[in-house]
């Protein structure tokens, strides 16, 4: 739970062959991650076996020129699995069962502030509001699902400083 | 029957529920607050849910969370363990409503329970004898100066709603008392939401002994012998041992089996604490009931062999008594200290504050129930107990020497905590006597026990 919230804080890049790039993230970037709080370093660069792993704190700005960079098909291909790590949560505020907006579907464009799900306490809902605008990447749960406080619902691509 | 359960609590008493319920052959989850993540109920539970945010109105007290969690987890019971909600009548209520079973008396028995007053004139009428007292709650401050003058000073001040020694005063004279009568009901109004007060003569140099009791639902009563609590800090608990130094032989039989009576005809289910106090005269007098399990169990488990937390599920599953009054035999003496985040040279302030190091004690009829593990981060959020430390002896002698040994293993760093106190309590003459009371810590002063703990320095060389 920790290490995730972590890494909702810190943005991540590398570049190399799919497969190395791949183990060393595995095996860095909680570690990497966790050396990023601790020390308040900027930025942390580790290369192993070719390949590079780069991991940025969030407050000095969102590397996104270092993924474009990519240079061949294949870190390309491991950046995708990476970029996760940029997707921000959208959390349930309550314990209970869970009732996803109608408008909310991978791909769907929501605006901070939105209400985006209500969890159901007793038959009372709660709200679950966005806390940042973006495009839903992924769902984490369904309509009906139970849910904990705090888990993930559903993860938000960032579409920059302009989306609302 | 119960199959599965929400433990709604934290610390060391979830750790407790759960060994229970995993020992009753039944599926537990753990409820927690976003600050007890990293707890060690959750980490050993095999099932837990976040119920919300480290706030306890918001978590631990908050019924809408807890009844949501259990039923989004699908369980079919919840133990409020001791605390929060454990005596809420309202929260068993709404437990019940909604088809799930409250580990604990029902709503109707913990309201009938919920006043103290009510409660002393109950069970006095069901024959326990009680402090010359106020009839009830008393309405106002010329009410107060009119009981205190029938009872006698010293009075004190209580709250009805009260617990937890929070909400008394005593009060020497009547211009003590005109003074403390509405600042004890202000507080009361805010601690309790709850302003009613009432008197009891006040007994100074008293053992505070207690007895834990079980019903069956068809109001079969045995008790489990006492516990003397008579070591307290503001009214607090800090050592439980039984048998009580307070009570004869005589004396004892009578008053235990008098006890489990009353509480039995007095219509009480599941499992409880009738508190007494014992006065210069040997005397037991009923103060209170505890509707819950309680946080000096052990001490009663140690001596009896009984499992109180199993017993308490299979009350509320239904079960009958499982055992008779005759195969209830204490044996022995059991002492129990609670070690908590507290500097006793700082007037036990709370601390809070990661465990850098934890070495627990161990070894024959040493019991240590605590959640702590090296690296454990104490929250600042809710009580400052550690852990239990229980250990039991043939005799109270044996008891207390294997105490010794048991307190100087017990590491904890990171935190000061109340170890050092325990170990200079055990070199205190009256505590060997067995001569404490309620106003030891006043009379003798922390500074003074905390000297006499031998010191540390065989303890560095081993560690």
């Amino acid at each position: 739970m920790a290490k995730y919230r972590d890494l909702a804080n810190a943005n991540v890049s590398g570049e190399g062959r799919a497969e190395e790039l791949g183990a060393l993230i595995d095996a860095l970037l909680p570690v990497l991650v966790d050396r990023l709080a601790e020390t308040g370093l900027g930025e942390i660069e580790v290369e192993r076996n070719g390949a590079t792993v780069r991991v940025r704190s969030e407050s000095l700005g969102v590397p996104q020129a270092a993924a474009a960079q990519s240079p061949s098909a294949a870190p390309a291909a491991a950046l995708s699995s990476v970029s996760a790590a940029r997707k921000r949560a959208v959390r349930a505020t309550a314990v209970g069962f869970l009732t996803l907006s109608k408008e909310i579907h991978v791909g769907a464009k929501v605006a901070k502030g939105a209400l985006v799900a209500t969890v159901e306490v007793l038959g009372i809902p709660t709200e679950v509001r966005a806390e940042h605008g973006g495009i839903v990447a992924a769902l984490k749960s369904a309509t009906g699902d139970p849910v904990e406080y705090g888990q993930e619902i559903f993860l938000l691509e960032s579409i920059g400083e302009g989306a609302k | 029957m119960i199959k599965r359960v929400l433990i709604a609590n934290r610390g060391e008493i979830a750790l407790r529920i759960l060994r229970a319920c995993r020992q009753l052959g039944l599926e537990a989850v753990v409820a927690y607050s976003e600050a007890d993540a990293d707890s060690r109920a959750v980490l050993v539970a095999d099932e837990a849910v976040c119920i919300g945010p480290a706030d306890a109105k918001q978590s631990y007290l908050s019924a809408p969370a807890i009844i949501s969690a259990a039923l989004a987890t699908g369980c079919d019971a919840i133990h409020p363990g001791y605390g929060f909600l454990s005596e809420n009548a309202a929260f068993a209520e709404a437990v019940a409503a909604h088809k799930l079973t409250f580990i604990g008396p029902s709503a109707p028995i913990l309201e009938k329970f919920h006043s103290k007053a009510a409660t002393r004139a109950l069970l006095a009428k069901h024959g326990l004898p009680t402090i010359p007292g106020s009839d009830g709650v008393v309405a106002d401050e010329a009410a107060a100066l009119d009981a205190a003058k029938k009872i006698g000073y010293p009075v004190i001040l209580k709250a009805s709603a009260g617990g937890g020694g929070r909400g008394m005063r005593v009060a020497q004279d009547a211009a003590e008392l005109s003074k403390n009568f509405s600042i004890c009901a202000q507080e009361a109004q805010s601690a309790f939401g709850d302003g009613s007060i009432y008197l009891e003569k006040y007994l100074s140099a008293t053992h505070h002994v207690e007895v834990q009791i079980a019903v069956d639902s068809e109001g079969t009563a045995l008790h489990f012998g006492e516990r003397d609590c008579s070591l307290q800090r503001r009214h607090q608990k800090l050592v439980e041992e039984s048998p009580s130094t307070a009570l004869t032989p005589r004396v004892r039989e009578e008053f235990l089996a008098r006890a489990a009576k009353a509480i039995g005809s007095a219509g009480y289910r599941n499992v409880g604490t009738l508190e007494f106090l014992v006065g210069p005269d040997g005397k037991p007098y009923f103060i209170e009931i505890n509707c819950r399990i309680q946080v000096e169990h052990p001490v009663t488990e140690v001596v009896t062999g009984v499992d109180l937390v199993a017993l308490q599920i299979a009350l509320a599953g239904g079960a009958r008594m499982p055992m008779r009054q005759t195969d209830i035999q204490p044996r022995g003496h059991a002492i129990e200290f609670r070690i908590t985040a507290e500097d006793p040279a700082q007037n036990f302030q709370p601390q809070a504050g990661e465990i850098s190091a934890y070495r627990s004690p161990s070894g024959p009829w040493v019991r240590f129930d605590s959640h702590l593990y090296a690296g454990y981060e104490v929250p600042p959020y809710y009580d400052s107990l550690l852990g239990k430390l229980i250990v039991w002896g043939a005799t109270r002698e044996e008891a207390i020497a294997r105490s010794r040994a048991a307190l100087r293993e017990l590491e904890i760093d990171g935190v000061a905590t109340t170890r050092d106190f325990f170990l200079g309590l055990l070199e205190s003459p009256l505590f060997l006597s067995g001569g404490v009371t309620t106003s030891m810590l006043d009379d003798v002063g922390t500074a003074a026990i905390l000297a006499a703990a031998p010191r540390r320095s065989g303890d560095q060389a081993g560690a």
